[in-house]
């Protein structure tokens, strides 16, 4: 009776969420950074989030793979509860996902190659070096990136770091990939078959992902569902005819990249552009 | 003023308890290492970087230490007349003391500054999350092989400042100081005992653990920027110098009562 109750509970919950974020709430020391969050992410979707800068973003993509533990709240992967589980049995779970980080986290000692093959050697035994070389091989070619293998980080330009991460991030062949700001830095063109890549990902082979960008053109192209962010809390939430014509100001101001009258005003104030110019009157040399 | 000194000392408590939990963690993740092939490359490298360049630091600073001894001791025992016995003083401050706490010290400030700032810029560029997050424990990746690489090495880099400290206490005493070379090498192996040069290297495994454990936990939990990087290496050199001299302390104690036990009677001279 009991364990019938339970299931017919689940099958309800279920509806094809993978990822399940319950009031969660973010604090950094007494610095409050998300305020109550609730995010059902559909499996197969492509769900992207934007907000100004320094709105939690990046805060909230960690929290969905457990990088970050929640003040209070909680992160379901697949309805099993994760914020709470250790390191060990954590790291099972993370196999699933593809984090790619705002910054590549690429690791600055080892090759393009073998920070590309990093995740499959320590999930892996690998015994086939010829395969997994074309597996590298055919990874940076998505990425335009192909003959790149022996170059290190510190050669590359922040654009190629960044898709040489991105290839990383889908070595393992995640059924779920986070992307914080992957067009950021990348010029238009390779921005635009970076959305071809997020999109042919879901295509082809249904993977989730979530998608943390600044880029409006790219969020219309890829989404499915836009979430906006703003001082910690989902100010707006639907697809993107949705949010073009959402009615809330701060939504509006921030797709169309406007500034805020009182931002405005602060430029206007007379003296302010002189006074940000004063400099010391002795000029040495 | 006190609520400062308040919050300082519960930081410093805390800091200790979070340091206990990662040792711990990191020593069973080094045993399990151990004994799994897999590990083995990842310590081979580390072994690479950490030993093969620290050679010539510890066996410049061993061959001073034996020099300055020579020069120091030489007087006061030439007064009377016991100067053949410099061997011993020389040798048996060296195997057992000096060699070890100094090439300690040196390696702290070799190895510990640079394995702080690469495990420090690696967690302010999100490289130890990037780690976490491809399911794999940075503990097992990046601080098991540096403290097993440094637990077999400081060992053997001991025994090559104690030679080279030997060497050169013979080269002062003999060469300089011409002291016959046969009463100044049978002093010393009659009353340098094979004891004496164990603890020594014995010493090294502590002092090596100590070493990888502390770099890697402040690299870890470094601070943002260039600045933190900076300062948590400041902060391992300078800790891992105080847990060196600490642990020299507790271990003579130790040694000491375990010689006793053993050989419970000898006479100093
Ligand atoms: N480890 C941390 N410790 C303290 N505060 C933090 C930490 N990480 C983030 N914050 C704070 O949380 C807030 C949100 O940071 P987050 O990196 O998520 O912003 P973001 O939305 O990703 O911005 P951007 O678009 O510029 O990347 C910031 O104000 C930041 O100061
Ligand atoms: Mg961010």
């Amino acid at each position: 009776m009991e364990t019938e109750n339970e299931n017919k509970t689940k099958a309800k919950n279920e509806h094809n969420s993978i990822i399940e974020v319950k009031s969660l709430i973010k604090k950094f020391k007494n610095k409050l950074v998300l305020d109550k969050i609730n995010l059902n992410i559909e499996k197969g979707k492509t769900t992207v989030v934007i907000g100004p800068s320094g709105c939690g973003k990046t805060v909230l993509l960690k929290h969905l793979i457990v990088l970050l533990r929640p003040s209070s709240g909680e992160v379901y992967f697949n309805n099993d509860r994760i914020d709470d589980l250790k390191e060990k049995e954590l790291d099972k779970i993370r196999t699933h996902y593809g984090f790619l980080f705002q910054g590549g986290a690429l690791f600055d000692s080892l090759s393009v190659r073998d920070n590309i093959i990093f995740p499959i050697d320590q999930h892996y035994k690998i015994t086939d070096w010829k395969q997994i070389d074309e597996l590298v091989k055919s990874k940076l070619a998505m990425v335009g990136l192909d003959g790149y293998q022996n170059y290190y980080p510190a050669k590359l330009s922040g654009g190629q770091r960044k898709r040489v991460a991105l290839a990383r991030a889908i070595a393992l062949n995640p059924d779920i990939i986070l992307y914080d700001e992957p067009t950021t830095g990348l010029d238009p063109i390779r921005s635009d078959i970076i959305n071809e890549i997020i999109l042919k990902l879901q295509r082809e082979l249904q993977i989730t992902s979530i998608v943390v960008t600044h880029d409006m053109k790219s969020a219309y192209k890829v989404a499915d569902r836009i979430v906006m962010l703003h001082n910690g809390k989902i100010v707006a939430d639907g697809d993107a005819d949705y949010i073009r014509n959402h009615p809330h100001p701060v939504v509006q101001q921030f797709i169309n990249g406007q500034v805020d009258e009182d931002d405005l005003a602060l430029l206007r104030m007379k003296g302010t552009m002189s006074q940000a110019q004063f400099l010391p009157s002795d000029f040495v040399q | 003023m006190f609520a400062v000194i308040g919050i300082k000392t519960f930081d410093f408590i805390n800091d200790i308890g979070r340091f206990a939990k990662f040792f711990w963690q990191s020593t069973i993740v080094s045993l399990n290492c151990f004994l799994r092939a897999k590990a083995y490359p990842l310590i081979r490298t580390q072994m690479n970087i950490i030993g093969v360049r620290s050679v010539p630091v510890v066996m410049i600073t061993g061959a001073f230490v034996g020099m300055t001894l020579a020069i120091q001791a030489y007087d006061q025992l030439a007064g009377m007349g016991l100067e053949e016995r410099l061997g011993v003083l020389i040798n048996i401050s060296v195997v057992k003391e000096l060699g070890p706490v100094l090439a300690a010290i040196m390696l702290a400030g070799r190895i510990g500054g640079a394995l702080t700032a690469e495990l420090g810029t690696m967690n302010v560029t999100e490289q130890i999350d990037a780690v976490r997050s491809m399911g794999t424990d940075p503990i097992r990746y990046l601080v098991a092989p540096r403290i097993l690489a440094l637990l077999l090495l400081t060992p053997i880099l001991i025994i090559y400042t104690d030679l080279m400290g030997i060497l050169g206490g013979y080269f002062i005493s003999v060469i300089q100081f011409g002291i016959n070379s046969k009463a100044y090498w049978s002093y010393s192996a009659s009353f340098v005992e094979l004891w004496d040069v164990a603890i020594g290297v014995v010493k090294g495994f502590f002092f090596g653990v100590a070493i990888a454990a502390i770099s890697c936990y402040k690299g870890f939990t470094c601070k943002e920027g260039a600045q933190g990087v900076g300062q948590a290496c400041t902060e391992a050199f300078v800790s891992s110098f105080v847990s060196i001299l600490a642990l020299n302390f507790a271990l003579a104690i130790i040694f000491k009562a375990i010689y006793f036990t053993f050989w419970p009677i000898k006479s100093i001279v």
